[in-house]
């Protein structure tokens, strides 16, 4: 089906299904929950080349999935000339306004937001992480003045994802600075999200993860201390909206580290198995389970977790981490352990998506 | 790193330092479906607003069920926090990394039998050797390993607390009856470096009866150190208190307070932290007892962690104090009249000390000249050398030396120097002491 048609017809709910919102929108969708970002390339050029697209935000969209294709496939400097070729976000040509036939009554940018994250992000892949930090900080600039805006409108649905919005780039910028080991700066925004009252379980058990990467293990407790809390006291930030089985895990996982770190395995391999049984899709658990058998000495165990996990729940659990763990496993359990990675390849190859990083089996 | 030697063996160790694993950080590309599917002021519409979420709603779930097999995870954000690309997920040591002085070195060993048949009556050693020592982490030999099947292994995990600098060799044998019932010997070896981690300059300052130790740690370190402890041991009849700084923050916000205070990490390659330590002899008797020579003030110990709380620790060699400068003699200035008139004679009251054991003078005691600052403006009134009888073994003297100020306001009488005519010794002068100048 096509976009909108010009005059608004009261009975029919333009939003009812994602082939409203853009051309064969349901088709792409699909194609980027399987991974097969490379057939995205092809349904894009497609496209483009037979003329289906007729209207600007179709354009708009299948670019977006275009350039996202594209960092997947980890093409960064292609993926930066696809969003070059815009020239400027905020221009005329991508206002809703200026197409008042095909969009009447309707404002603003029809930019989708993903490109000026991935526009902010690609700089970083392009070894110019000045850049990146900039355009970052910038694009905070401009979400924090859109919110004014809205406000003065009282536009309550857009305020709130344009709050969405600026959550995400704090976010982002405090991965950016943690990945550069500028921690102090992790902790002072960090500090700034909880002082307006961010109290995210989640984004305060990492405040936890950093302060024991730092080894600040007292302060780290003091974190998950007060996840604890959150949890007994029932307390679940609108924000992050995890669900009791989550909730109850990460308390477990937070608990595990503490015992980690304080090199009493056991314990931890008891708190990440009661996350486990509980929900067995949880691969942060699964995967430092195994870590920890290995410190226990069992790295027979430790591989059959790994290798279990893989085959019962592999679109969760196939991550490059898990991956390289396990491949770490085999050159210590085997002196030619190159024919049990090539095998492992071989599976992977079978199963995972475009974008999956094939050259941590370093096989 | 392994050097294993030539012919055939059944056996073959490998060998992995284990050191805590690491949190890794990749802020992915990872986005909101609404950043996707529409323009990112479509919400100012109101029939977007109503009918949007929804929609949206429902494709989120569908991305993120487990049980459909897809893939949506690694594209679209669950958790705000997922941006962060910092899962909690943890990595595997993935090279050896530097060992520093002070740090445990832990290692996880395996030993496989990669042939096709069993072998027997394993004797296991492991033993870390550098120039100075060797050092035994690992013996079976009171208890063989009975057998070690095809293709399988034996694992062990080993510690040893590194306390040199330098090479170090992890040296593994074993020794065991292959399939012919030949008595085989495998040794391997692993080498590696144990660097410096810290530094520490130390400079001393004595004010009155304080000492104050000021104590620079600097990080030679690839990573930042979180300074758990440092803590200044003093020697023996020496008490200490460190001195910090007012916090920076004063006015918290306590909900914040009560997470976390910021860390005190030293950045890596070259970062710097300082401390100042107060020193005080124990006893006022003690000062009596002040050898000649060097000033033993104690010890720096230091704690750090980095990555996950992995432990090191070092302290410094004794560090001294100013060396104590034989005081025979000291002279001290005991009162200066409260009211001193330009161009008028005054008399300063002053007392001579002989801290040594024999009799010491006669002595001088002048004004010395200060070539730098040319004239004074406080001069000896009269003979500009007064002379001061012998004065006995720990025995003292008053007397007193007419000065006058031929300047008003606020001066200074510098350079009361003593000097032992008879050993020919002068002894530093007495600091300099303001008096105030007024007119008639």
């Amino acid at each position: 089906m096509d976009g909108p048609s010009p005059t608004t017809d009261p009975l029919r709910n333009e939003f009812g299904s994602l082939n409203d919102l853009a051309h064969e929108l349901a088709s792409l969708q699909d194609l980027a929950l399987r991974g097969s970002w490379r057939s995205i390339l092809d349904k894009v050029s497609r496209a483009r080349s037979l003329d289906l697209l007729s209207k600007p935000h179709d354009h708009l969209i299948y670019l977006s999935y275009n350039v996202l294709a594209l960092t997947k496939l980890r093409r960064f400097t292609d993926a930066s000339a696809e969003i070059d070729s815009l020239h400027d976000f905020n221009s005329h040509q991508y206002k809703y306004e200026s197409y008042p036939q095909l969009y009447p009554s309707r404002s603003g940018s029809m930019v989708p937001f993903s490109l000026r994250f991935i526009h902010a992000q690609l700089p970083f892949k392009l070894e110019n992480r000045q850049e990146g930090l900039d355009r970052f900080y910038l694009l905070l600039s401009f979400i924090r003045q859109k919110i004014k805006e809205k406000g003065s409108n009282s536009f309550q649905e857009s305020i709130k994802i344009w709050r969405k919005r600026e959550n995400f780039v704090l976010h982002c910028l405090i991965g950016h600075h943690l990945g550069a080991k500028d921690f102090i700066v992790c902790l002072d925004l960090i500090r700034d999200l909880i002082d307006h009252d961010y109290l995210d379980p989640v984004l305060i058990s990492k405040l936890g993860y950093i302060q024991m990467q730092v080894g600040d293990i007292e302060g780290a407790k003091g974190s998950f201390h007060r996840v604890e809390t959150m949890f007994n006291e029932g307390k679940n930030d609108g924000y992050s909206s995890l669900s009791e089985v989550e909730f109850r895990n990460l308390v477990n996982r937070n608990k595990a580290l503490i015992y980690l770190v304080g090199k009493d395995y056991v314990s931890a391999v008891r708190e990440y198995e009661e996350c486990i049984e509980r929900d067995h899709t949880d691969v942060v658990a699964v995967n430092n389970k195994a870590l920890c058998l290995m410190y226990l000495r069992d790295l027979s165990d430790s591989i059959k977790v790994l290798e279990n996990s893989l085959e019962r729940v592999p679109t969760v659990a196939l991550n490059e981490t898990l991956v390289i763990n396990l491949c770490s496993m085999y050159e210590l359990a085997h002196v030619n352990h190159s024919e049990i990675k090539r095998t492992l390849s071989n599976w992977i190859a079978g199963v995972a998506p475009d974008d999956f990083d094939a050259s941590c089996t370093r096989a | 790193m392994s050097t294993a030697p030539q012919g055939t063996h059944s056996l073959a160790f490998r060998v992995m330092r284990l050191c805590k694993p690491s949190f890794p950080v990749d802020p992915p590309f990872r986005i909101d479906l609404a950043d996707l599917f529409v323009g990112e002021d479509i919400f100012d519409d109101p029939l977007a607003a109503a009918n949007l979420p929804p929609l949206l709603s429902t494709q989120l779930s569908k991305s993120m069920d487990s049980s459909d097999l897809t893939y949506g995870s690694r594209f679209i954000l669950q958790h705000p926090s997922d941006a962060m690309g910092f899962s909690g997920l943890l990595l595997l040591p993935q090279s050896f990394g530097t060992i520093y002085l002070g740090e445990t070195f832990c290692s996880y060993i395996s030993i496989n039998n990669n042939s096709n048949f069993e072998v027997r009556d394993i004797i296991i050693r492991a033993e870390i050797q550098t120039e100075r020592q060797r050092i035994l982490l690992l013996d079976t030999t009171k208890s063989p390993v009975e057998s070690i099947r095809a293709s399988g292994r034996y694992d062990f995990i080993v510690e040893h607390d590194v306390k040199e600098l330098g090479a170090h060799t992890l040296v593994c044998t074993a020794l065991y009856n292959d399939s012919d019932g030949e008595r085989k010997y495998l040794p391997q070896f692993f080498k590696f470096v144990a660097a410096n981690p810290l530094s520490v300059r130390t400079k001393v300052r004595t004010v009155k009866e304080i000492t104050y130790l000021e104590a620079c740690i600097e990080n030679h370190t690839k990573t930042n150190l979180y300074m758990d402890q440092v803590e200044f041991e003093p020697a023996p009849h020496w008490s200490a208190t460190g001195l910090k700084a007012h916090e920076l923050h004063p006015a918290d916000n306590s909900s914040t307070v009560e997470v976390f205070k910021p860390p005190i990490l030293i950045r890596s390659g070259g970062g710097i932290h300082n401390h100042l330590y107060q020193l005080k002899l124990a006893s006022p008797e003690s000062a009596q007892m002040k050898v000649e020579g060097t000033n033993i003030l104690g010890k720096l110990q230091m704690t750090w962690r980095t990555n996950l709380g992995e432990l090191g620790r070092l302290q410094t060699q004794q560090i001294l104090g100013t060396p104590i400068s034989r005081k025979e003699i000291e002279l001290q200035i005991l009162e200066i009249p409260s009211q001193i008139n330009l161009d008028k004679s005054f008399s300063v009251h002053l007392n001579l000390t002989n801290h040594a054991d024999r009799e010491l003078g006669p002595f001088e005691v002048w004004l010395s000249q200060d070539s730098v600052h040319g004239k004074k403006n406080v001069m000896i009134n009269g003979l500009q050398t007064m002379v001061l009888p012998q004065v006995g073994a720990f025995g003292s003297s008053d007397f007193h030396l007419n000065l006058i100020a031929t300047k008003l306001g606020v001066q200074k009488i510098s350079g009361i120097t003593v000097s032992d005519t008879r050993e020919k010794k002068t002894f530093d002068p007495l600091p300099d002491v303001e008096i105030f100048v007024e007119s008639d």
